[in-house]
């Protein structure tokens, strides 16, 4: 008895429940009461992600606060990332208080400005310049494939990425080349991206009815 | 939404509901299915258990998935690695160290890492700093896993969840620093940027076989058994019908 209001109730009517209604008004769109049930319990899942960042954050503070007072190693990074943080926080956070507290203030526009400023030229430039390395690393992880893996296979992997890299550069007189990248792309690349794919689905959905069944329980105890 | 879609997948699922429970029902009793082993997880619980005693830690890294979104599944079957890791990491009194790049996966992640302790009766043990959330966006997150990796006290890299090809940055922090490497997505990004670093590298669908690869469960191998059936006839079908179409043309 105690392990069916534990353990069951629950499991039932917080996870299999809401599953097979949003489920349902996925599957069956001509119902407007499911359509709208999946609408709202999809709604409660944002507001829910909305308070998970906030843990988040609080995380991210608990984890670098404790490098920064313990003096551990690179704990001068971690004082960086937090002065960026509150930073980075702080014009939307006063922007949104104010809305409520003072909608006609003046301030408004600055705090606005100061936020698109942030994104603008620096969180996005930042961004764009960490993706930018991953050239050197994939470049990188592709010499370090010759020296430890030497096989027909790893040959055979890096000369399809050689081709396909060259096949999109413009070389005048190897214009054949992107002919040959595009068959490459197309043909044997696509075919193994749908079984790739298919496969990803047959399992996403096996994992899913395995929630739905509770044979997997990631909630609690099996 | 094409309304052949959705009596397509409804079907999908009605064939994979009942495959699943007729096996799960039949499976009760009797010997344990058996599955194809994949290399990735063969022998991943025993280098975590060295890699322990030598005084380190494991990092799983569970990528920028989260519960809410395309990327929930997945991340469900990274947390699956983290609960087979985590008893044999915790037992050894060497916590793995956890990453997570969407907060809704944080309190699950914290949660399991805290049910491993309780099994090893090291409750007053668990540190929910273990767990970190490290940033919301792709490369910020794998840039951040890769510093933890790069400077921090790990001795091995398990990569497992929801990565695009960033990964190749936390892929080449374990690289440079020659660690036993693990990885398993589903991203054909990421799966293409992981392939030079590892060769223990779970492709596609094996993400998902990671329960049943490495706890030899019951629930996770007749399920696993269920898949293949119904790969093994979708297959049959597109034959069938590129068969037919050939035929017909």
């Amino acid at each position: 008895m105690s392990s069916l209001i534990k353990r069951w109730i629950p499991t039932l009517l917080f996870t299999v429940l809401p599953g097979l209604v949003v489920l349902a008004g996925y599957l069956l769109p001509s119902n407007q009461t499911l359509v709208d049930f999946r609408h709202e319990l999809v709604e409660w899942a944002v507001i829910v992600a909305a308070f998970a960042f906030l843990l988040g954050v609080f995380n991210i503070l608990r984890v670098h606060g404790r490098q920064v007072f313990r003096r551990r190693q690179g704990w001068f990074y971690s004082l960086v990332l937090l002065f960026a943080m509150v930073a980075a926080a702080t014009p939307p956070t006063t922007q949104a208080i104010l809305e409520v507290v003072r909608p006609d203030s003046p301030v408004h526009k600055t705090l606005e400005d100061a936020t698109s400023t942030l994104f603008n030229y620096t969180i996005s430039p930042l961004g764009a310049s960490l993706a930018a390395l991953l050239v050197f690393t994939l470049t990188l992880a592709a010499f370090r494939l010759l020296r430890t893996r030497r096989s027909a296979g790893t040959v055979f992997f890096l000369l399809v990425v050689a081709l396909v890299l060259l096949g999109t550069t413009p070389l005048i007189g190897l214009e054949w080349l992107a002919d040959v990248r595009d068959w490459i792309v197309n043909v044997p690349g696509m075919a193994g991206m749908r079984g790739l794919l298919l496969g990803v689905a047959l399992g996403t959905i096996i994992t899913a009815l395995r929630v739905f069944l509770t044979i997997e329980r990631p909630y609690s105890e099996s | 939404m094409d309304a052949g879609v959705i009596p397509g997948t409804f079907l999908l699922l009605l064939s994979l509901l009942v495959l699943l429970v007729v096996l799960i029902l039949r499976g009760r009793k009797g010997p344990i299915p058996s599955v194809r082993p994949l290399p990735a997880f063969q022998d991943i619980r025993t280098e975590a258990g060295y890699a322990a005693e030598s005084g380190g830690a494991v990092h799983i890294a569970l990528g920028n998935g989260g519960l809410y979104g395309e990327d929930s599944v997945t991340s469900l079957a990274g947390l699956q690695v983290v609960e087979s890791l985590a008893d044999i990491a915790v037992s050894y009194g060497a916590p793995p160290i956890i990453t997570v790049g969407d907060p809704t996966l944080l309190p699950l992640a914290q949660d399991v890492l805290r049910r491993a302790y309780e099994r090893n009766g090291a409750a007053e043990s668990y540190d929910p700093g273990k767990v970190r959330f490290v940033a919301p966006s792709p490369v910020a997150y794998a840039a951040g896993a890769a510093n933890l990796v790069a400077t921090g006290k790990v001795t091995a890299n398990v990569t497992t969840g929801a990565f695009g090809h960033e990964v190749s940055l936390l892929a080449d922090a374990g690289a440079r620093r020659d660690l036993p490497q693990l990885a398993a997505a589903a991203d054909p990004a990421a799966i293409g940027a992981l392939y030079p670093t590892t060769d223990r590298l779970a492709v596609g669908e094996e993400l998902y076989a990671a329960g049943a690869q490495m706890t030899d469960e019951r629930r996770y191998l007749t399920s696993l058994v269920a898949q293949d059936i119904l790969r093994l006839i979708l297959i049959l079908l597109m034959l069938g019908s590129a068969v037919i179409g050939f035929m017909g043309r």
